[in-house]
């Protein structure tokens, strides 16, 4: 195996993939098990650090009734496990560009119109890798709560499971990324400490500090 | 109790009365003397001389050279170079640069067309946990920045280029707020600041620690908006040149089909980033699928001079158990909040916020004495104690600040808010590339090279936070200057006369090459 110049991996595990059985080295991730088997993975690999959303994956343990989803580069390969590759996000993404005015629930509606569809039945929390209440979030989104659903998909890499899974066909990664940008665009306060220094720069309020670096740390 | 268990308890037990404890920074003469003897930049069998191109006769490290000195997946087949696509701007690559530059450009109203060897927005700068330096405190100021660079930099940095970093920093800051990326904020309103290792005021901004996955879903969502004409899974594998010196086009292959692609550009801006997983002395890296360094042995053949090609960024705290997490970051930011370092003994053994190039030569000097702390894989680390962050800033700081961190081990069942991890210095970055001015361009005239591909601006050690600044001020740059550029010339002959040409070096230095540059991809996939 070629997996990063190592090591001392020993036992052999036995995981199912499409429904064929295979024996992969323990301790390695889903991802580093198909490279193990000569799959290259080419649509299905991205940062290999959990945070591109590329490598969707459905599991099952011996035992448990319903798969799960999971990221296949952050899931060992384990006894029994049973893994199906998910296509990447197919969801539509809709052209939303940030408002002149001020944002409202009815911004996001305007796009996104499906979101107030949602029944709450809470697969798309369940789907989400990441441990994000979406559905907590898509509820907020209808209330036009935009800084409480924008801190929810703070840490959303875009995977799309939780469109997948929506009986209601909501887009809830995409609403929570536009609804992020609308509240960090339209921030409530302004940054002042940041406009004061663009305004010093401009006025050339460091030119004298310049000169005097400069001429010490030379041209190297 | 295993070794590692019982020197993990010594930390355990240790933690309350390191709390508050003073560790002396490094003298200039004590820390350079380190990083000569530990760091890997340093180590002289890892390293040879270039035989041929600009820089024939400097060095680098042999993973490099390989790749500089290889031939053309064009070298001996014939190519017909009728293009598919015409356009005024090609933006190869689909991370934080390619897609400031494409936004850029297509602002400019040039015809603009971008590709990405993987999907767009598939790129190291997802990764970034760190966040973005900017002088916006009213005590600090740009010309503070810079000389904390320098000094970072081991005064090596490209001046003016460094200049126009932290120059264009605040505004660069303001333009993000205004597309809609959400930095954390202070009551006030305020950008929240934190500190870095070398720099000498608090100046990060971020997103918690997911500084760089909300950069690029904000930056992949402005591309799509925009309507932006880009080809994924389509790396380019040649550049085209008229023969005299002058960029005009590449080759890309749509790795589905396996198609070529030949687009003929009156300006090409590489944005394909960094090496990391070229295993460099054969570590590990922090570094997504696709950083292969394509944009130095593409650029370098085609006439293009490089700089600061023999220096790397060995991050300090790289993971190395579980085996699974080996080489994945822990972000810089939980030393800035008082993790501490220590050996097998439960020592500390450097003051933690050192530059990189410090830190991660005591790692590597711990472990090459005997004081580091062996994995059940056979890996070689020290311990990284979050705990205490905690203890220093009040429970639950891990999880509100580091949420990435607390969620990434867990997934492996260990607890970084009850106890430590062990790290090893992970390949993190190219500190040079190729060589540019402050518009961005190469040497080969109209070939502008944006991000961690190129080189300069950070000297032979980068800062913290230093990087998202880069790609988003220099991706904008060359955007810029692309643009202007392809609206007074236009479009050269398409011709691989620059690879006639190089190969005519390699016979006459005698280099015989196997490797194809290139790479792509990393060679993981078994083939038995």
């Amino acid at each position: 195996m070629i997996i990063e110049g190592n090591t001392k991996i020993s036992n052999l595990v036995t995981i199912t993939v499409d429904n064929e059985q295979h024996a992969v080295p323990e301790g390695i991730t889903v991802i580093q098990g198909m490279w193990h088997l000569g799959r290259s993975m080419l649509h299905g690999v991205g940062c290999l650090g959990g945070a591109c959303g590329a490598c969707a994956i459905l599991t099952r343990r011996p035992g448990q009734p319903q798969p799960k989803t999971a990221l296949a580069c952050q899931t060992m390969v384990s006894e029994g496990l049973d893994i199906a590759f998910l296509s990447t996000d197919v969801s539509v993404k809709a052209r939303a560009l940030l408002p002149n005015e001020t944002p409202s629930r009815d911004t996001l509606f305007q796009y996104y119109p499906e979101t107030r569809r949602c029944v709450a039945c809470g697969a798309c929390s369940t789907a989400c890798p990441q441990g994000i209440d979406v559905m907590a979030a898509v509820r907020e989104t209808m209330m036009g709560e935009l800084p409480a659903v924008a801190e929810r998909f703070e840490s959303c890499v875009m995977c799309g499971l939780c469109a997948a899974v929506c009986e209601s066909k909501v887009r809830p990664h995409r609403v929570g990324l536009y609804a992020r940008r609308l509240h960090g665009a339209f921030y409530p306060k302004a940054p002042t400490q940041l406009l004061n220094r663009i305004d010093e720069i401009s006025a050339g309020r460091y030119q004298a500090e310049w000169d005097s670096a400069l001429q010490m740390t030379g041209n190297g | 109790m295993s070794e590692l268990e019982a020197s993990k308890k010594r930390v355990n037990d240790s933690r309350a009365g390191r709390k508050g404890q003073d560790m002396p920074g490094l003298a200039p003469d004590v820390k350079e003397a380190l990083v000569h003897r530990y760091h890997p930049d340093y180590k002289n069998e890892a390293y040879a001389t270039i035989r041929v191109g600009p820089n024939k006769g400097e060095r680098t490290v042999h993973e490099v050279v390989r790749l500089l000195e290889g031939i053309s997946p064009f070298a001996d087949e014939s190519v017909s170079l009728k293009p598919t696509h015409e356009v005024d701007v090609l933006i190869v690559g689909g991370g934080g640069a390619g897609a400031t530059a494409a936004l850029t450009a297509k602002a400019a109203g040039v015809n603009v067309l971008m590709t990405t060897k993987l999907r767009l927005g598939d790129s190291n700068t997802v990764m970034a946990e760190g966040g973005m330096q900017v002088a916006v405190a009213p005590e600090d100021s740009p010309v503070r920045h810079f000389v904390d660079s320098l000094k970072g930099g081991q005064m090596a940095n490209d001046r003016p280029l460094l200049k126009t970093l932290v120059e264009e920093g605040p505004s660069i800051a303001k333009w993000l707020i205004e597309i809609g990326v959400l930095f954390d904020r202070e009551e006030d309103g305020n950008l929240s600041l934190r500190g870095g290792g070398g720099s000498s005021m608090p100046r990060l901004l971020r997103c918690k620690d997911y500084t760089g996955l909300e950069l690029m879903r904000v930056l992949k969502d402005c591309v799509l908006n925009e309507e932006v004409n880009v080809l994924e899974f389509s790396p380019v594998l040649e550049l085209l040149t008229d023969g005299q010196g002058t960029c005009t086009g590449a080759i890309l292959k749509n790795l589905d089909t396996n198609q070529l692609i030949i687009v003929k550009a009156k300006t090409v801006i590489l944005a394909t980033g960094g090496i990391g997983r070229l295993h460099i002395q054969g570590f590990p890296t922090s570094n997504h699928y696709g950083a292969t360094g394509d944009a130095l042995s593409m650029s370098y053949r085609a006439g293009a001079v490089l700089t600061l090609q023999d220096t790397f960024q060995y991050h300090p705290t790289g993971s190395v158990f579980p085996e699974a997490m080996a080489g994945l970051l822990v972000t810089e930011a939980i030393r800035s909040a008082g993790a501490h370092l220590l050996n097998v003994n439960g020592e500390r053994f450097v003051y933690e916020l050192e530059t990189r190039d410090a830190v991660a030569s005591a790692v590597i000097r711990e472990c090459l004495e005997g004081r580091g702390i062996e994995t059940p894989s056979g890996r070689k680390g020290v311990w990284l104690d979050m705990p205490l962050v905690d203890l220093i800033n009040g429970e639950g700081t891990l999880k509100n600040r580091f949420p990435n961190m607390v969620r990434q081990f867990s997934r492996y069942d260990i607890d970084i808010e009850k106890e430590p991890v062990l790290i090893y210095p992970t390949l993190h970055y190219q500190n040079g590339g190729v060589k540019i001015d402050v518009d961005g361009e190469s040497t080969l005239k109209n070939l502008f090279v944006a991000g961690e591909a190129s080189g300069g601006i950070h000297g032979r050690n980068r800062l913290m936070g230093n990087s998202l600044l880069d790609i988003i001020v220099y991706g904008k740059r060359a955007g810029e200057a692309a643009s202007r550029r392809s609206s007074d010339i236009e479009a050269g002959a398409l011709t691989l006369d620059h690879l006639s040409k190089f190969q005519a070096e390699q016979k006459s230095a005698g280099v015989v090459s196997k490797t194809v540059s290139p790479m792509l991809f990393p060679d993981y996939v078994n083939k038995n």
